[in-house]
């Protein structure tokens, strides 16, 4: 796959059809990559695809200008469809390089399955379902399923959805439903003050550095509610219910437009548990709308749209 | 000639003060100089407080609306006249709004003097040229006044302040009062006259060429807002004003006023801090013109 | 005064003793976070697992938010009430050589000029027993800057895990004159003395990243208008904040009312120069792109402080690299320069 993806991103830029790559390289950090952009042929060879290609790219096109030819995964192709159905990129200036995924391998779990900090692993193979990890004078196998992020359970669109050239065959996708939403489930069976006493914990720790809506493709807005300040709505530092009052009102405004890539909580330096409320989301989405995030490109933006048939039971 | 501007050192702060709490105080005047544009006249609630407090020409102050925030401008009135002080401020967000919204007998909060000031005791035995556009004569009058309560040490005088219609003329009452003057040239001028206006119309900086004062034994004081300084400084450049005679005041965004929240600075040099009054020759010699 | 030591099985009864005159502040979880939190009087296992905190010790001292005054509207007008920190003693148990410097380099900040009295309080209130890394992570470059992981100049009492010991040093004199009130301490032998030597040695050896600082001031200025390398590094940086908020020596903040009817609070919080906010002006931004902020972050770090205080504002903690979303590495960006 990596190396269909170099040619076709060397030809693109050599032929002129796009302006940028989007695509990953490897991080100067262990184990990590790092979107990669650039214009240069050179940096092509640079391009990796492996199981730690977390970011979502689709991100990018609101904000570079050109042409670009960006490489998704399946969330984040449906991302960038949401982002079309908003008119807020042109699918003319694409070139869409698609990735059919198995799964992102989370960091910390893969951590906590080798019990050491990823820092003391020399090399990472995928095998077939496994991951080998070559430690310091040993090797621990750890099966795929059990390091790769919970989004990725249960994931009903591993092939991108849209794309110009598929770089490799269409990955089926796993019905682990519940083990994708089992946090949230756990959540859910607990009692109401429990709920409010571990979001107050949550949202304590928040510190506001906005990174879970600066790397959301969704938050596109010109002007944050947050960074408005007449009116001001909330504080622009955290009291722990202006943290959650941000964070339910982000939630709200990607209602429809969230792909549940799970972005949000991998950027949270705090560790927050974001994604659950996003994906609460999805599932209200899809359970009152009938809407999925980018899964039809003819469809209209739920929160911009209204039909006859949409349930109204909120007015009483 | 090489007028030098002094730094602050922190010295008007008592041990054991905190830096962040500000004195209340009283506003006894309102004034409303334009549409958008009130200047206020305040005092100490504490006459202790009162006799304690100074400050100098240039220094500028951190005023709030107690429960709705801080904002910075310079201290607009003298210091030769200490019965009370003026500040005066455009409304175009959040703080300045509840500002304009404030009136006599209400209370702000303010803390300074902070920055460095015009430098008083070099430009003794000078000619001065003051040019001033907009809001940006609040800084100029404290200046001006200051300058005219010992008017004998100073040589000829030069005034030229302009705004963009006679309707955006602020501080009239001083403007009638140098006009008055005579030991005043002043000259006042709008970008666009109306109906009622018989005065000077034309862009300030066109206007100072035209009235050409001689850089010889002068300096320079201009400030307003950034297009104005920019062809302001071009035009004294023409008349043949060395940079180090031309003595400018530098605007960036603050919220301490005191060097530490670390938004202000261009380049090393923190406008709060080690600003906001600079001679034209120090702001060249900032790292850069960029931000 | 030699080198002390104690078992590891005794920094409890240690900590404990501590525990009488100060409130102990250790490495501990938190809502699935380690932080700097009080100690609970139990455990110490976090000797077994603690590297560093995402969070930097900096917010102990300045914290997030920190709450200024009070105002309150009276019949006489408005009152306001100094709200400073308490004055109890503190001990900082576990704090890094890295983060110990970050800590004297912001010192220099916030006694300058006009006096800081809420972070200067809590400094002057607080005795800082430094731990030394044995084992530095990946993302860790402190040798460059000139700071060795397993010692410290900038603590008051630095320990060395040995592996069943703590050795313990004193480092200042309010340091040595703790260590001389406690007991359970015996002599350190040479031996162990020895063995921190090697794991001090071994720990500086395995940082094998590096910041490149020679002709730091000279390249960085050539540089500063460089628009296209500006450009190009910041292209994948989000513009969040976390590399500021994480980093222990960013300091920058905003003021802001809290208010409700007729009295409220002055508050400070922190704020980071990613962001367009921060210097938004009515009618103008001057660092308005992305490029220019990203630009005004190394330069403020590598070139202003040290003209300004004498000091590069990075101890090469590595976390900025460590919480970045996208990997965006100064190490990379001042190398590149």
């Amino acid at each position: 796959m990596e190396n269909r993806l170099k040619e076709e991103a060397r030809k693109l830029l050599k032929e002129g059809k796009v302006d940028y790559i989007v695509g990953y390289g490897n991080g100067t950090v262990k184990f990590r990559t790092s979107p990669l952009i650039t214009n240069k042929e050179e940096d092509i060879e640079s391009l990796v695809i492996n199981p730690f290609i977390a970011n979502n790219l689709s991100r990018y096109p609101t904000e570079i200008k050109g042409k670009l030819g960006i490489v998704v995964k399946g969330c984040d192709s449906r991302s960038l469809v949401s982002l079309m159905q908003d008119n807020k990129v042109n699918r003319d200036d694409m070139v869409i390089l698609g990735v059919p995924c198995e799964g992102v391998v989370d960091i910390k779990k893969l951590g906590e399955q080798i019990g050491a900090d990823i820092d003391q692993a020399k090399e990472i193979d995928k095998e077939g379902d496994n991951l080998i990890v070559q430690m310091d004078g040993s090797k621990k196998t750890v099966p795929f399923r059990d390091v790769i992020f919970d989004k990725c359970f249960g994931c009903e669109y591993p092939t991108p959805l849209e794309y110009d050239i598929l770089l490799g065959s269409e990955v089926s996708p796993r019905i682990e439903i519940e083990k994708s939403l089992k946090k949230i489930k756990e959540f859910e069976d607990t009692d109401a003050p429990e709920r409010w006493r571990y979001w107050k914990e949550q949202f304590s720790k928040c510190i506001r550095c906005y990174a879970c809506r600066n790397v959301c493709p969704a938050c596109f807005c010109e002007r944050c509610f947050v960074d408005v300040n007449i009116p001001q709505w909330i504080t622009t530092y955290g009291s722990w219910q202006d943290n959650l009052v941000f964070q339910l009102i982000r939630t709200l405004h990607v209602a429809g437009r969230c792909s549940d890539c799970g972005e949000c909580e991998r950027s949270c330096p705090v560790g927050i548990p974001l994604r659950s409320l996003q994906r609460k989301m999805v599932e209200e989405v899809k359970g009152l709308f009938n809407h999925e995030t980018g899964v039809d490109k003819d469809a209209f933006p739920v929160f911009t749209h209204y039909e006859a048939t949409d349930p109204e039971e909120f007015i009483k | 000639m090489m007028v030098a501007v002094e730094k602050d050192k922190g010295d008007s702060l008592m041990e054991g003060d905190n830096v962040y709490i500000p004195h209340v105080m009283k506003i006894e005047k309102v004034i409303e100089e334009t549409q958008n544009i009130k200047t206020f006249h305040f005092n100490f609630k504490d006459e202790t407080q009162k006799a304690q407090f100074g400050f100098k020409s240039g220094q500028f102050a951190e005023y709030s609306v107690f429960g709705v925030g801080e904002a910075t401008f310079c201290i607009s009135s003298s210091p030769t006249r200490m019965d009370h002080l003026e500040f005066s401020v455009m409304r175009v967000g959040k703080v300045t709004q509840a500002i304009h919204e404030l009136q006599e007998g209400d209370e702000i909060g303010f803390r300074g003097p902070y920055g460095n000031w015009f430098p008083l005791d070099s430009i003794q035995g000078k000619n001065l040229v003051f040019v001033g556009g907009g809001i940006g004569l609040a800084p100029l009058r404290s200046l001006i006044w200051n300058v005219l309560d010992n008017r004998d040490i100073y040589k000829d005088i030069v005034i030229l302040y302009g705004a963009r219609s006679p309707a955006d003329l602020s501080f009239k009452y001083d403007l009638e009062a140098w006009d008055k003057d005579d030991r005043v040239n002043m000259y006042t001028t709008v970008d666009r006259g109306d109906e009622s206006w018989t005065g000077r119309v034309g862009l300030i900086p066109p206007v100072l060429e035209e009235i050409g004062p001689s850089p010889e034994n002068t300096v320079a004081i201009t400030c307003g807002p950034p297009i104005m300084i920019k062809f302001t400084l071009q035009s004294l450049e023409k008349l043949g004003f060395t940079h180090d005679q031309i003595i400018t005041t530098l605007e960036m965004r603050m919220k301490c006023g005191i060097g530490k929240c670390g938004r202000c600075n261009i380049g090393n040099i923190y406008v709060c801090k080690d600003g906001p009054v600079f001679t034209y020759a120090q702001i060249r010699s900032f790292l850069s013109a960029e931000f | 005064m030699g080198y002390k030591r104690i078992k590891k099985d005794q920094l409890n009864a240690f900590l404990r003793e501590l525990s009488k005159d100060y409130a102990v502040v250790l490495p501990s979880r938190s809502g699935g976070q380690v932080v700097f939190g009080p100690w609970d009087g139990e455990n110490t296992d976090f000797l077994d697992w603690y590297k560093n905190t995402v969070i930097p010790p900096k917010a102990l001292f300045f914290p997030p938010v920190e709450e200024m005054f009070r105002f309150r509207k009276g019949e006489e007008g408005y009152e306001i009430e100094e709200l400073m920190p308490d004055k109890g003693q503190q001990i900082i148990f576990g704090i890094r050589p890295c983060d110990a410097r970050a800590l004297k380099i912001i010192d220099m900040l916030f006694a300058d000029t006009y006096r800081d009295p809420y972070y200067l309080r809590r400094r002057e209130n607080s005795l800082l027993i430094g731990l030394g890394c044995n084992e530095p992570c990946d993302t860790c470059f402190c040798a460059s800057l000139d700071i060795s992981p397993g010692q410290s100049e900038d603590v008051d009492i630095l320990c060395t895990d040995t592996g069943e010991d703590l050795l313990i040093e004193a480092i200042s004199d309010k340091g040595g004159n703790l260590l001389s009130r406690m007991s359970g301490l015996s002599d350190a032998g040479s031996e162990e003395e020895s063995k921190a030597r090697e794991l001090r040695k071994s720990a500086k050896e395995r940082i094998t990243r590096e910041i490149n600082l020679s002709g730091l001031q000279e390249r960085m200025r050539s540089n500063f208008e460089n628009r296209a390398y500006w450009e190009k590094v910041s292209k994948k940086c989000m513009a969040c904040g976390i590399c500021t908020y994480v980093c222990p020596t960013c300091h920058c903040f905003d003021i802001n009312d809290e208010n409700r009817k007729k009295e409220g609070k002055r508050v400070r919080n922190w704020d980071s120069c990613k962001f367009p906010l921060f210097t938004r002006m009515p009618m103008e931004n001057p660092r308005h792109e992305k490029w220019r902020r990203m630009r005004q972050r190394y330069h403020h770090k590598f070139e202003y402080y040290p003209m300004n205080f004498g000091a590069i504002a990075c101890t090469g903690c590595g976390r900025c690299i460590r919480e970045c979303p996208v990997n965006v590495d100064v190490t990379e960006i001042i190398g590149g320069i």
